[in-house]
């Protein structure tokens, strides 16, 4: 088996793709956005309960796509949740510096991070979007 | 090996092949998507620019002249192409998206009011969609899209059956871009007999299938050069010449005109009636090229090996049960769409590509048609006159370690 494909498609990601977790919709969410990748038709729709604190008491994803963007979506929601919205858009820097094989420093994601799972992306700059679907989609919600 | 087959050694022709993927031999199988370029193609564009080049149609001097010559003989080359009857017929567009936007916001102008209707199908490109949207925001014209049958083919009694009075035009996919599948060109004659226009969408066929516009008796036909070998920034309109003298001008600018005064502008004859501004004039000398050299192997040959090609992938596939093949016929001209159970196909996409095999995944610019499949992407392979039985082999032992990989 190739090594890139072995960094791309760890255990970690081939799990979460399968069976991801904080899968549907958070019940009383007073924030949501749909996301799309218009590239490949692939689509995220986020809800999250964030509370006066902006502290993100909840966080759940539903949508279609492929392992690398389900794997990614259900590892955030599992990060994201019970941080405040200052840490989480901190992540979110982050997350996409790592898959985009930037130099920058990461801040507040080590390598014992599930998420660093996701490094094996930068190899393959087509999926890069597949990474940040539901990231991108996360921030437009927070944003709005 | 079958006689069908073109000579293997044809790799030769295309520098790319000499490049490794990840230390493998490239295998592309994304010619629908754009076709490689042959040496021959890419040294004679180089040979332009380098001893010939000037503006066209504008100066008396040496390298004028000569590049004007180069950019009308490569014209009459695409009309024996595709068998016009008249170099004006032929009007070099920047891509067959471009030829699409003008037929529809000319046609539209002159022979469209509100509540009139375009027949398209389900099964279209985004370049054969979209410009129509235009004209149903702008103008209120009344699309209407014909259905597919299983195999992937237009469902001509259902075409047949949108037509009425208020139908001015049907533009249809002439080989589908997913299925591979070759509209029967029954669907000029219903047009004749109900007095409608077509144009058809040659962007795939061009390629794969020798083309003759009069025989077919289609008004308008477009391709693009980058899909029949060519280089990009160059397409095609077909259009039957008294329509094309009937049609208004489409963009304003130099070359285009008769004359001008500060009050008023009349326009030149076709084809330079639309084509305003310097036109890709390299690049219609490259598809010239490409043509002499799709000749050069003989468009029969390009057809017959492409077609044995994808007759063997799709029995190889047909025996892997986990595989999913869309339209269910056997006529693929060089074009299989198929997903793996339960594997996305940006994942067959990337495993293959560590292999070596250039394949395209995605919605293939047809979301409404990936709707109607009720699929969000699909894989798609498709052949060039470079390929050959090997590449399919590997290609099949790739889907089965691909499977294999995925597996829960
Ligand atoms: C059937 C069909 N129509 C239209 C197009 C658009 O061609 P281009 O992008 O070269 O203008 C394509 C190419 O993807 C095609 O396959």
């Amino acid at each position: 088996m190739n090594d890139l494909l072995k960094d791309l498609y760890q255990e970690i990601i081939l799990d979460h793709g399968q069976d991801p977790r904080n899968f549907g919709e958070c019940e009383n969410h007073n924030k949501s956005a749909k996301g799309h990748n218009p590239l490949c038709g692939d689509k995220v729709y986020v809800t999250l309960l964030v509370d006066q604190d902006d502290v993100i008491k909840d966080i759940k994803f539903s949508g279609e796509g492929c392992a690398i963007s389900i794997a990614s979506a259900s590892l955030m929601t599992e990060k994201l949740k019970n941080k405040s919205l200052d840490e989480a858009n901190k992540i979110f820097n982050d997350f996409t510096n790592l898959v985009k094989g930037s130099t920058d420093e990461l801040r507040l994601l080590t390598e014992e991070d599930s998420l660093y799972a996701l490094k094996g992306v930068e190899a393959f700059p087509m999926r890069v979007k597949c990474a940040t679907m539901a990231w991108h989609t996360y921030k437009s919600a927070t944003n709005e | 090996m079958s006689k069908a087959l073109l000579n293997s050694n044809i790799k030769d022709d295309f520098a790319i092949f000499e490049k490794k993927i990840l230390n493998k031999d490239l295998i592309y199988f994304d010619t629908a998507a754009s076709a490689q370029k042959p040496k021959i193609v890419i040294n004679e564009i180089n040979d332009f620019y380098n001893n010939h080049y000037s503006n066209v149609s504008r100066g008396v001097h040496t390298l004028s002249v000569e590049s004007t010559f180069k950019y009308e003989d490569s014209r009459k080359k695409v009309k024996d192409f595709i068998n016009a009857k008249s170099d004006n017929e032929i009007i070099f567009t920047k891509s067959a998206t471009e030829s699409i936007n003008l037929v529809a916001q000319t046609f539209c102008e002159r022979y469209m009011k509100q509540g009139d209707e375009v027949i398209l199908s389900i099964m279209e490109h985004h370049s054969n969609l979209v410009p129509w949207y235009f004209l149903r925001e702008k103008y209120g014209v009344v699309l209407k899209f014909a259905m597919i049958d299983e195999e992937g083919k237009i469902d001509l009694d259902h075409f047949s059956s949108l037509i009425n009075d208020k139908t001015k035009i049907a533009s249809i996919t002439h080989l589908s871009n997913v299925f591979g599948t070759t509209t029967n060109k029954e669907i000029v004659k219903i047009c004749r007999e109900k007095e409608i226009f077509i144009m058809l969408d040659g962007c795939q066929a061009a390629a794969h299938n020798k083309i003759d516009v009069q025989d077919l008796d289609c008004d308008f036909y477009v391709f693009s050069g980058h899909k029949t070998y060519g280089p990009s920034g160059i397409g095609v309109l077909y259009g039957k010449e008294n329509i094309l003298n009937d049609l208004p001008p489409y963009q304003g600018g130099g070359g285009m005109i008769s004359e001008v005064t500060l009050d008023s502008v009349s326009f030149a004859d076709l084809p330079a009636k639309y084509e305003a501004g310097t036109p890709p004039l390299v690049e219609a000398y490259g598809l010239g090229i490409a043509i002499d050299y799709m000749n050069s192997i003989g468009i029969e040959n390009i057809m017959l090996h492409e077609q044995e090609l994808s007759n063997y992938a799709l029995k190889k596939m047909k025996e892997l049960e986990f595989v999913e093949i869309y339209g269910n016929g056997n006529e693929k001209s060089s074009i299989i769409s198929f997903n793996l159970n339960h594997i996305h196909a940006h994942e067959v996409a990337s495993f293959l590509d560590v292999e070596g095999i250039a394949l395209r995944a995605g919605h293939h610019c047809c979301q409404p048609l990936m709707r109607h499949l009720k699929v969000n992407a699909t894989s798609r392979i498709s052949f060039g006159v470079y390929n050959d039985i090997k590449e399919i082999e590997v290609f099949i032992e790739a889907l089965n370690k691909c499977k294999d990989f995925f597996k829960k």
